[in-house]
């Protein structure tokens, strides 16, 4: 039986967050309404600054389109900067390991994959990425890529605020999400992961001498900084290949519990900002009650799966076993199973993609339970753009909900009509065909070759499957198992990663716009109370159901089929 | 009737003829009558449906009818397509084309029923219409018989008793009764008569009494009538906007289950895991896609205007009807509406040391003559409290009626005997003084809205009866349930304060305004509407006009005026104007049903999903993969037999809940969350358990049919004449 005492780890997590989250987000609401809050003496000087130099002011706002058309120019700008500095980061001083300059291929990936909060990395960082090629283009990506998603989910939410059909102004926005939001929070949470052990330098290496005799290169950098914003951002990107699984990046069982925190704190919170923001209290409630459904369920199963025996390892010997007597592969023995089952389960859930253990060996059904965090995206999904997927499932619930109780539907007093549901409905599509069209064309253009047994074929298949998952939901993680860096998977899954970013973002600005236009109509009892356990439940049901709905046939194909027979 | 060419007298107004009673009583009313739909009709429909043209109207539907052709032609044809030929049995094949092509006709079996009840009604309009003739005066004052298609626009035509009226006009000369049953459903003829303003008559109504002279005010085509039956016709076939957000989410589901099951079709095959067959993911796909709310959704439009037609309103577009579901605010007339329209006796207060039944002889005195609905109630109230009737001998009185000056009426008895009734104010001035405890009573009874009329012998002032507004009995409770709908009531009326705030708190309206000018409703409707909320009214004057038209639901009487039925987007035959709360349920009872059948056709899936999935990955080796077989909780043994049951349930369903889409989910007053809580439970639990349920009988019925030897010699027929030889 499993030892629910370990339990507690999971729990102290849950407690922990959500002891900051209300906290934390009615802050981030109050940076998103432009209200006056702490700090403003310090930072709305260099706030003003940045205005002026971009030619812009917190006065000036904007519509549905000009509000995506900056985006997709910061962005595109971003892109640009990023991929110069890939494809020629050779030249860039301290580059003491001599590392070459990245393909076009590999750099069209890395740029998309960083720039659209991803960070699927086709490449091993300490071979393939200098000090500086690493500090100038992908961390100022784990930063603005954060931002975006953080900025456009707060227009997003402002719809439901407007009658003009502004949403806000994009570069405030962005501006604002950098200096009162990721760049404290990242120092604060460096300075913390430096206190518990993770290294913070320039040198990018030293050699230790062994005490067999042997020379190893003990790769170093800036590894806490780096952490910090790649969690919190939930990015995902490593420093390091193996990525939080090495020790330097995920010392102690203290620095697991805080990473973990860090990826769950803004996702969390961001419920919480948004009833600030809708100035309804208690309205981010049943969506903290959804993604703490569906996140403790998963990382139950995902112990229950993980903590029984593994049948892709029968019949293997020599294996360690873990805490619960079965064989394991590829699971940390710094950590116990729970800490390193919810520190991965968090990681996917809420799409960030960081690593503290090796996919490609869990159990099947492990990996699938994985697999259903990147197809729901929102439970609680990545920073930003996680909540604003469970807003369109929350629209699509008061639609089909609404209808129930006999009026047209309305969230928040803004009416949902067909042109909502034009672009909801598109977004839930959008998602699995943007998993399943390239892994079918990977499949059967040849880009994969079988071999084996049904077994092995139903493990690369869901190698393939979850690449292009990952990659669709901007997740970042991957089974391992896969030879990605070819030009095929280099160009699909850029273009895949760039679509499955922009297109759900410039939906959710336009469900936001049309929101605006609207009046705002007064609640009565007649209309459907959101904020009540009824529609939590009912909110997590029709998304677990619609999710399953669309990809349950290539997780029997996958995850379960790899059971054998 | 004379025949048309009988030249006519000079006509001369006569007197009032012999009702023709037969003709006046048997004509059909729109709603009342049961709709008669020829079963024969709604088959040929059910079956001209499968033209591609029609199904391309509903996306989900079209796909099962693409799905539909494509695996008969396999059936008929698998020859043609080598790529089946390890999967390729003709008795599955045959059963699965069939089960989709009953999918597809259940679908327009519902639509086509309920397009028969909408279109029956309009016939049965259109056999009103047909034949009518009249008198045309021409302009040497002969009268010439003329069909009512030849009359033009300032005809006058003669209409005597036992006629119809060719088509709309006003009289102007004379009056008469008319029988409007046939469009109104009023069995009560009304009277219609030249000058003021009941002088509209309508064409297809019946002149049952008298004889009237008519302008022409319509022409065929432009009337009223024809109006109706254009209204019933089109109303319901344009999609509403929330009918079209919803098959825009259908829709997208549907295409987002193409991809899944197309790739699926590929990636299954390619990964060798196990042995693709192209019938049983038709399947899963026909049974995955809503094909049931995608299926009833036309008939639950049109059925909900049928729904309104047949409480005998005609809605003039099917987005009206889902307004009323979405209302807000109802503005209600005091009068008419909440209360009966008369103030009704309800209390005697005799004054100190007067015997009760000194006050009431006196009433009973004073009201024993008196014909108006005040003083019958008098009558009836004192009765009950055990006054004696009394008899006045014709001629051993005078009656002295209400008159301006007066300001009372009442009766003196050749004896000497006087009796009045009247206000405080006018009793005094006829110099009886009231007694200072009746004159506090009063004061209070005004205080709640009732109005005392004081009851005075011979100068002497005996006690008080006091009048009240009586409410309508019901209304109460139908104003209590919508405010648990949500729904807030205002009152209207032009009398004073008192009176209407306590007519409004024995209603239990939510706000009441009083001393009401004919463009207060329009001010209360832009009020709220600037505020969001939507509006509904009833009103019959052309002054209401204005405010019908802004209204979202304006509800006219047919009674009113040509303008009132001209701006409101809903006109009640009845001129019930009550109704508007009976229309706000069938809104509500329609959006309803669209989101129950959408839940119960999204829960359905699960289960469908446990019964397929371990039918389709069998391997090449005719083996359930082990991770697969855990999804088999309803122990389907036989895959092939799993999923027909499964397709066969996913159609049988339709049929069964055309019922529930022609007459609506049943729809209580409840807050919404409770509805939402209890629909959920109801069609989405429901949905789950059904079609678990459903699917595994469904499975042993076909495991029971398939053994017996007839299913197996049919079976066997079925693999000797489809042509398989050869593969």
């Amino acid at each position: 039986m499993f030892p629910l005492a370990s339990l507690v780890d999971v729990a102290l997590l849950i407690a922990l967050v959500l002891a900051i989250a209300p906290w934390f987000g009615a802050y981030l609401g109050r940076v998103y309404l432009n209200r006056p809050a702490f700090g403003d003496s310090l930072l709305t000087p260099i706030e003003s600054w940045i205005y002026r130099l971009l030619g812009t002011s917190p006065r000036q706002t904007m519509r549905f389109k000009e509000y995506a058309f900056a985006l997709l120019l910061t962005s595109g700008v971003l892109f640009v900067w990023m991929y110069l500095i890939l494809t020629l980061q050779s030249g860039l001083p301290g580059n003491v390991l001599g590392i070459p300059n990245m393909s076009w291929d590999l750099a069209f990936h890395t740029t998309a994959s960083f720039l659209t909060n991803t960070n699927f990395q086709h490449y091993n960082p300490q071979s393939s990425l200098s000090l500086w090629g690493a500090l100038l283009s992908l961390q100022v990506a784990l930063f603005l890529s954060a931002g975006c998603g953080l900025s456009v989910v707060a227009a997003f939410i402002r719809g439901f605020t407007r009658k003009d059909g502004t949403l806000g102004n994009f570069y405030v926005d962005l501006v604002r999400t950098m200096t009162r939001v990721l760049l404290p929070l990242s120092l604060l949470a460096s300075v913390l992961l430096v206190l518990l052990g993770l290294p913070q330098t320039f040198t990018t290496y030293v050699t230790a001498h062994t005490l067999g005799g042997g020379a190893q290169t003990l790769y170093l950098g800036p590894v806490a900084s780096w952490q910090a914003i790649d969690l919190l951002g939930t990015n995902g990107g490593g420093w390091y290949a193996a990525n939080a699984a090495m020790p330097y990046a995920n010392p102690s069982a203290a620095s697991n519990l805080v990473e973990t925190g860090l990826m769950l704190l803004i996702p969390l919170s961001t419920p919480f900002a948004f009833a600030e923001i809708v100035r309804r209290p208690g309205e981010g409630l049943p969506f903290v009650g959804t993604i703490l459904a569906v996140l403790l369920v998963a990382i139950g199963l995902f112990l229950l799966f993980q903590g029984g025996p593994n049948p892709s390892l029968a019949g293997l010997h020599g294996l360690t076993q873990n805490s619960l007597g079965f064989p394991t592969f590829g699971m940390e023995s710094r950590l116990s199973l729970s800490e390193s089952s919810a520190f991965q389960v968090v990681s996917i859930y809420t799409n960030t993609g960081a690593n503290n253990l090796a996919i490609g060996s869990l159990n099947p059904l492990a990996q699938g339970v994985l697999l259903f965090g990147m197809f729901t995206q929102s439970t609680p999904g990545g920073v930003g753009t996680g909540f604003g997927m469970l807003l369109v499932f929350a629209v699509i619930a008061v639609f089909v909900g609404g209808l129930m109780v006999g009026r047209t539907p309305e969230y928040l007093g803004k009416k949902v009509g067909k042109e909502q549901m034009r672009w909801s409905a598109g977004l839930l599509l959008l998602h699995p065909a943007l998993v399943l069209v390239p892994l079918a064309i990977a499949i059967l253009g040849g880009f994969v070759v079988f071999s084996g047994g049904i077994a092995s074929h139903a493990y690369l298949f869901t190698s393939v499957l979850y690449e292009f998952t990952s990659e669709s939901a901007n997740n970042g993680s991957s089974l391992g198992s896969l030879a990605d860096n070819t030009l095929f998977f280099n160009l699909v899954g850029g273009v895949v990663m760039l679509i499955g970013r922009f297109y759900p973002m410039i939906g959710m600005l336009a469900i936001g716009s049309i929101f605006a236009e609207q009046e705002v109509l007064p609640p009565g009892p007649g209309t459907l109370r959101t904020r009540s356990a009824t529609f939590t439940i009912y909110l997590t049901l029709l998304l677990i159901i619609i999710s399953a709905l669309l990809f349950l046939p290539v997780l029997a194909l996958g995850p379960f089929a790899q059971l054998g027979f | 009737m004379p025949a048309a060419s009988t030249p006519l007298s000079p006509p001369a107004l006569t007197e009032p003829a012999e009702v023709d009673a037969a003709t006046a009583a048997s004509r059909p009313v729109i709603g009342r009558r049961a709709a008669h739909t020829s079963l024969r009709g709604v088959l040929g429909d059910s079956l001209r449906m499968f033209d591609p043209r029609h199904e391309i109207r509903q996306p989900v539907m079209f796909t099962v009818w693409v799905l539909f052709l494509f695996i008969l032609v396999l059936t008929l044809f698998p020859r043609a397509f080598p790529d089946i030929a390890a999967s390729y049995n003709p008795a599955y094949y045959l059963a699965i084309s069939l089960i989709l092509f009953l999918t597809l006709w259940f679908s327009h079996l519902g639509s086509a029923i309920a397009e028969a009840q909408g279109r029956a009604q309009a016939d049965s309009l259109r056999q009103i219409r047909g034949g009518l003739r009249a008198r045309r005066i021409q302009g040497d004052g002969a009268a010439v018989w003329t069909p009512s298609q030849e009359l033009k626009l300032g005809d006058i035509v003669e209409i005597h008793a036992g006629e119809p009226v060719p088509i709309d006009g006003d009289v102007t000369q004379g009056a008469a009764l008319v029988d409007e049953s046939m469009m109104t459903g009023e069995s009560q003829p009304a009277v219609r008569e030249s000058g003021g303003d009941k002088t509209s008559v309508l064409g297809g109504t019946q002149v049952i009494q008298g004889t009237i002279r008519v302008r022409i005010s319509a022409t065929q085509g432009h009337s009223f009538l024809d109006r109706l039956i254009q209204l019933i016709e089109n109303s319901g076939r344009e999609p509403t906007p929330n009918e079209l957000a919803l098959s825009v989410l259908l829709a997208s589901l549907t295409i987002a289950l193409i991809t899944v099951i197309g790739t699926f079709v590929y990636l299954a095959d390619f990964t060798g895991v196990v042995r693709v067959n192209i019938a049983t993911l038709v399947a899963l796909f026909v049974c995955l896609i809503p094909t049931t709310i995608g299926a009833l959704l036309p008939a639950i439009g049109i059925s909900g205007i049928n729904r309104v037609s047949k409480a005998n309103v005609v809605a003039k577009s099917g987005k009206a009807v889902e307004a009323a579901g979405d209302l807000d605010v109802l503005i209600l007339d005091k009068t008419g509406t909440i209360t009966i329209g008369n103030r009704l006796a309800v209390q005697f207060l005799p004054a100190p040391e007067v015997p009760l039944a000194e006050l009431l002889s006196a009433a009973m005195l004073t009201s024993s003559l008196d014909d108006t609905p005040e003083g019958k109630s008098i009558i009836r109230l004192a009765a009950r409290r055990g006054a004696p009737a009394q008899r006045l001998e014709p001629g051993s009185y005078d009656l002295l009626p209400f008159s301006s000056e007066r300001r009372m009426s009442g009766i003196r008895l050749k004896n000497g005997i006087e009796a009045f009734k009247g206000s405080v104010a006018a009793i005094e001035a006829y110099g009886a003084a009231l007694p200072p405890e009746l004159r506090t009573a009063t004061v209070e009874a005004s205080r709640q809205g009732m109005t005392p009329l004081v009851i005075a012998m011979n100068r002497r002032a005996l006690g008080v009866v006091l009048l009240k507004d009586v409410v309508k009995p019901g209304i109460k409770d139908r104003i209590r349930e919508l405010k648990t709908m949500g729904i807030r009531t205002i009152m209207c009326t032009g009398d004073n304060r008192l009176t209407a705030r306590a007519v409004a708190n024995e209603a239990g309206v939510d706000e009441f305004i009083a001393e009401a000018k004919p463009e207060t409703k329009l001010e209360v409707i832009q009020r709220e509407k600037a505020k969001g909320r939507l509006v509904a009214m009833s009103g019959d004057g052309t002054n209401d006009a204005p405010a019908l038209a802004r209204a979202d639901v304006g509800l006219a009487m047919n009674s009113g005026t040509g303008a009132a039925k001209e701006a409101g987007n809903m006109v009640d035959l009845d001129s019930d104007p009550t109704k508007l709360i009976e229309i706000v349920s069938i809104g509500k009872q329609l959006l309803i049903t669209r989101g129950a059948l959408t839940t119960f056709s999204i829960t359905n899936d699960v289960a469908k999903y446990f019964a397929i999935l371990p039918a389709i990955f069998v391997t090449s080796a005719g083996v359930v993969l082990a991770g697969i077989q855990s999804f088999n909780v309803l122990g389907l043994s036989n895959p092939n037999l799993a999923v027909l049951a499964t397709l066969l349930f996913n159609a049988l369903v339709i049929p069964l809940l055309i019922p529930l889409a022609l007459t609506g989910v049943r729809f209580r007053p409840r807050t919404a969350i409770d509805l939402l809580r209890r629909n959920l439970v109801v069609y989405g639990v429901g949905g789950l358990v059904s079609a678990f349920v459903g699917i595994k009988l469904l499975y042993l019925l076909l495991a029971y049919l398939s053994s017996s030897p007839v299913a197996q010699a049919a079976a066997a027929g079925v693999a000797h004449f489809l042509p398989i030889g050869g593969l």
